[in-house]
């Protein structure tokens, strides 16, 4: 017995040292560190901003590199666990002496990272819509936390300007996870929004993301009155919400976020259940720059990238653009240049960082109509405010 | 009227933890453990059933028993890997409840790794997705899944009851030595019942997988079957259908009840829960069935 | 060292959560499901009292461990009577319930948003002494009178209390000396990471405690302590395999259960520790 307690634990140490002797290595290559859901519960998500980041990265590196150096990827599993992501961070941060880092497409991932980055140093660019990612509850910003893609609240804005101006749409109802924080992050914006334009939210139905089964909210719904409903949920429940909707009898609009976006109609079992549905992505796929990044990323990994790939793809984009403006490898000046992107050319648009609130500023969203299962394009969305 | 719906919408819920609950019951009949690894199992279930239809294209009826198949299959792997060995060395229960929730989670992960935990869906196998009765309405997947659900359960209760492998089961699930003693080979009777279990996840998956679409934490519904098989008295298969069924009006209710809603579900459950566990400890079937399966 | 002094912190707060496993579980017999929901209380009670009322640390863990003990005792007074699979079922039940308010006191707790901002009092010095200091107090608690009434308890009961043993009482001590320890281990979680949401406190986590507990061997304090620092830092250890290590986790579980049910260290406590409780209990 004390013989096996003996062995596991040598084993262990020896295990232990081998993975802290593999950090050490250094050449001249800069490296960029990579924290994702991998095998958790978003690790759709998570697989494919690595791989996005991974394309990013191989493009540069044939293409010369960044000032000649070579880019190397440092990719970390977190399970979507905040105590496993602080971990990571500090091992890339510490061990591997990462540059920056490209981050998660989850809040809860980055607000347990803010605080340690803000003491750490090393910048991460993420596309965590949380506006408390990025800026602090004394409204100055988290110094190393980047968002590339519109907040919540920029986000909620866009869906529900577009709900009252094309849609004409004045009473809304909401269906929203409420154990969700990207769920519940959308609503109040949202909310705000509408009720300052003249419009109103007339219901607001929740759910956890342990139910199954909407009948319920989806006939409340029905029986509100609402004009249009605002679904900011999960690829899943949305699934399920159409295939419950159409059982409910439920039929007026329905105006879903990014988790509509394509492959979605592919995951149902007919795809003209989402008829009817407005779908709001970060770009639109006859937008020139993104027809070559494409063809690449399937060249690559044999499946379509879904958007969350391309938002791998721009992240790396952005840090590689802060190294070449810096012109060093410091994560503090990369930090500052990251601050001041402006104009870079990325797959999801034209990037510009604010230095207020480290936030994108003036991106837009392409919204579509699923009319026979097809997916139609209205053209981006742009709320007079937000010019 | 709009009640009447929400009762029928109640019981489409209940019919899915019961099919969950079922398996639940059965072994804990036996074993006396809750075991955890059949959310894993249903999980495998239902990949492998979206695989069948897939691949070779099959309807409803034979992607059911093609998975049933599969999942007694694998069921009694699990039984052989996880439990057969504890059994063996007559461990305390306490270890097929450790062993069980491991074995969950390594069938979760086998599936996350396999199918990169992407989501799929299963084809549309009903040409109209409800079934109106004047003005109300009901799923067409869970009509066909109440009446399979009620039709295994009958064939269940018959293979339990009218055959001389019903009655080994029963045996054992008194007196497991008692029952060696009488010349029962136990280590096959505890086989076909996993068998049997894995049957029940095999079909409770397909139905999870088509009417929740497919993904890897599926199994996470393995613990409204656990409610459901204590509400209904651990280990009784009838008591467990009627603990699914309640638990699926009852949450199908709450949901309409201002002030509750689905959010604080969780806590009305667990009060009338607590108090159910101290007025009547021994569960619902108490009073529905007399004789302990 | 930043790094191994975040995974030394994490390990550490495991260690606490994980004694309070073993006092319940391992000393007791009794199988919390829904333990991390007490982590949840520690957690939450020190983090709003310190973001909403900046109260300092110190009362801060004080007020998470007794809102701990509370709930515990709330819990308790009902669910220790009843079978001990119940009890498992009542926990669970307590645990989701938890999630639920939190979910739903939005206004307080953050909701599902989380709550930020918690002012990160917990340093690795901190968390190092208190897990040493909760290891000690359930290496006495063992060695003590209590201690050896639970072991009693545990086995038989009705053995334990024809010898005079008070059993509701001694499951009840049991009960809240461990919740109040996963919830210093809550409070020192929320200091650590600054941010807390309801989702990582969900019934699992508990489940993988008890693992833990049975990985090291449930009738040893050394073993699940031991367990505690390996299965701590296996996940680090095996970053490199990303995905498939949850999977490598749970065969090697899977393993120690089946060929060798009393956990790695059986009955093994380390020698230093018996002799001090020797001393001890000549003493007392």
């Amino acid at each position: 017995m004390k013989k096996l307690a003996i062995i596991t634990i040598v084993l262990f140490a020896a295990a232990a040292m081998l993975v802290s002797a593999s950090g050490q290595r250094e050449d001249g290559a800069i490296r960029i560190g990579v924290i994702q859901d991998l095998s958790g519960p978003t690790s759709v998500w998570g697989n494919a901003v690595a791989r996005g980041a991974e394309l990013a990265v191989s493009e540069i590196n044939a293409a010369g590199g960044i000032d000649g150096r070579q880019v190397e990827l440092r990719t970390y599993d977190v399970r979507l666990s905040p105590q496993e992501a602080i971990t990571a961070y500090n091992r890339l941060v510490d061990q591997d002496r990462v540059t920056a880092i490209v981050g998660p497409p989850i809040s809860n991932i980055g607000l347990s990272l803010a605080p340690v980055a803000q003491a750490k140093g090393v910048p991460i660019v993420g596309s965590f819509i949380d506006p408390r990612v990025t800026v602090q509850p004394n409204g100055e910003p988290w110094t190393n936390m980047f968002l590339m893609q519109p907040s919540s609240v920029q986000y909620s804005e866009i869906i529900a300007d577009f709900a009252l101006t094309e849609l004409g749409a004045r009473n809304l109802a909401v269906m929203y996870d409420q154990t969700n924080a990207f769920s519940v992050s959308l609503v109040e914006p949202f909310r705000n929004y509408v009720n300052a334009h003249g419009g109103n939210v007339a219901l607001e139905v929740t759910y956890t993301s342990d139910d199954r089964d909407f009948r319920t909210q989806l006939s409340q719904i029905q029986r509100s009155g609402a004009d249009a409903v605002y679904l900011p949920i999960y690829i899943q429940e949305a699934v399920l919400t159409l295939q419950q909707a159409e059982q409910v009898g439920l039929d007026i609009p329905m105006i879903g976020g990014l988790d509509f976006a394509p492959p979605f109609t592919d995951l149902l079992p007919d795809p003209t259940l989402a008829d009817g549905i407005y779908v709001a992505n970060n770009y639109s796929d006859s937008e020139p720059q993104l027809v070559d990044v494409r063809a690449a990323y399937m060249d690559m990994f044999g499946e379509e990238p879904i958007n969350k790939a391309f938002k791998g793809y721009d992240k790396i984009l952005i840090i590689a653009d802060a190294i070449r403006r810096a012109g060093s490898t410091e994560p503090a000046a990369v930090s500052r240049a990251i601050a001041r992107t402006s104009n870079l050319r990325g797959t999801t648009g034209i990037l510009t960082i604010s230095p207020d609130n480290h936030q994108p500023v003036g991106l837009s969203m392409v919204m579509y109509q699923i009319i026979n299962g097809e997916y139609s394009e209205l053209g981006r969305h742009v709320p007079e405010s937000h010019r | 009227m709009y009640f009447l719906q929400q009762i029928l919408n109640g019981l489409s819920l209940g019919a899915v933890y019961s099919l969950i609950a079922v398996g639940f019951a059965l072994v804990f009949n036996i074993l006396k453990f809750s075991n955890f690894s059949q959310g894993g199992l249903i999980t495998v279930c239902a990949y492998i059933g979206f695989m069948i239809t897939r691949t070779f294209g099959l309807g409803l009826g034979a992607t059911l028993a093609l998975t049933a198949l599969a999942g007694g299959v694998i069921a009694l792997l699990v039984e052989r890997v996880a439990f057969r060995r504890l059994r063996r060395k007559n461990s305390p229960l306490i270890y097929y409840f450790v062993s069980s929730i491991t074995m969950g989670i390594l069938l979760e992960n086998l599936i996350t790794i396999y199918f990169s935990s992407n989501f799929y869906a299963f084809p549309r196998f009903f040409a109209r997705s409800t079934v109106r009765f004047g003005p109300f309405f009901m799923a067409t997947t869970d009509l066909a899944m109440l009446g399979i659900s009620l039709s295994s359960l009958l064939i269940l209760m018959i293979v339990l009851y009218r055959t001389t492998f019903g009655t080994a089961i029963r045996a054992l699930s008194m007196d497991m030595n008692a029952a060696r003693l009488m010349g029962i080979n136990v280590n096959f009777a505890i086989a076909g019942t996993f068998f049997l279990v894995g049957v029940f996840a095999g079909l409770g998956g397909v139905f999870l997988g088509i009417n929740y679409t497919l993904y890897p934490q599926l199994g996470k519904l393995i613990v409204k079957g656990f409610v459901a098989s204590v509400v209904g008295g651990l280990g009784n298969i009838l008591g467990a259908v009627v603990g699914a069924i309640l638990l699926g009006l009852l949450e199908v209710i709450l949901v309409g009840v201002p002030g509750i809603g689905s959010g604080l579900s969780p806590v009305v459950v667990f009060v009338i829960l607590l108090v159910f566990l101290i007025v009547r400890p021994q569960g619902i079937a108490g009073i529905i069935v007399k004789e302990k399966v | 060292m930043g790094y191994y002094l975040s995974v030394l912190t994490f390990t550490s707060i495991t260690v606490v959560a994980i004694t309070s496993i073993y006092v319940i579980t391992g000393l007791a017999g009794l199988f919390s499901l829904g333990q991390a929901a007490f982590m949840a209380v520690g957690a939450y009670t020190s983090g709003i009292l310190i973001t909403r009322l900046s109260m300092p640390f110190l009362p801060a863990v004080v007020f998470g461990i007794a809102a701990g003990m509370l709930a515990a005792f709330l819990v308790g007074i009902p669910t220790l009577k009843l079978r001990r699979d119940y009890i498992a079922l009542v926990t669970f039940g307590f645990g989701e319930a938890i999630i639920a308010i939190l979910n739903n006191t939005a206004n307080v707790t953050g909701g599902a948003m989380g709550l930020v901002g918690i002012t990160p009092y917990t340093t690795t010095p901190v968390a190092v002494g208190i897990a040493v200091l909760a290891v000690v107090l359930a290496r006495n608690f063992k060695y003590s009178r209590f201690g050896r009434q639970c072991i009693a308890v545990k086995n038989d009961e009705v053995a334990a209390a024809s010898m005079g043993v008070n059993v509701a009482g001694i499951k009840m001590m049991a009960f809240l000396f461990g919740s109040a320890l996963t919830a210093l281990a809550g409070t020192l979680y929320a200091s650590y990471t600054t941010y807390v949401e309801p989702g990582l406190f969900v019934w699992t986590l508990s489940a993988e405690w008890i693992i833990i507990v049975f990985f090291g061997g449930v009738n040893s304090l050394t073993g699940a302590v031991v367990a505690a620092v390996l299965l701590g830092t296996l996940p680090e250890i095996l970053r490199a395999t990303a995905e498939w290590r949850i999977a490598i986790y749970s065969v090697l579980v899977l393993l120690i259960i089946n060929f060798r049910p009393s956990g790695i260290f059986g009955e093994y406590e380390l020698p230093l520790w018996r002799s001090i409780a020797r001393r001890f209990r000549r003493a007392g």
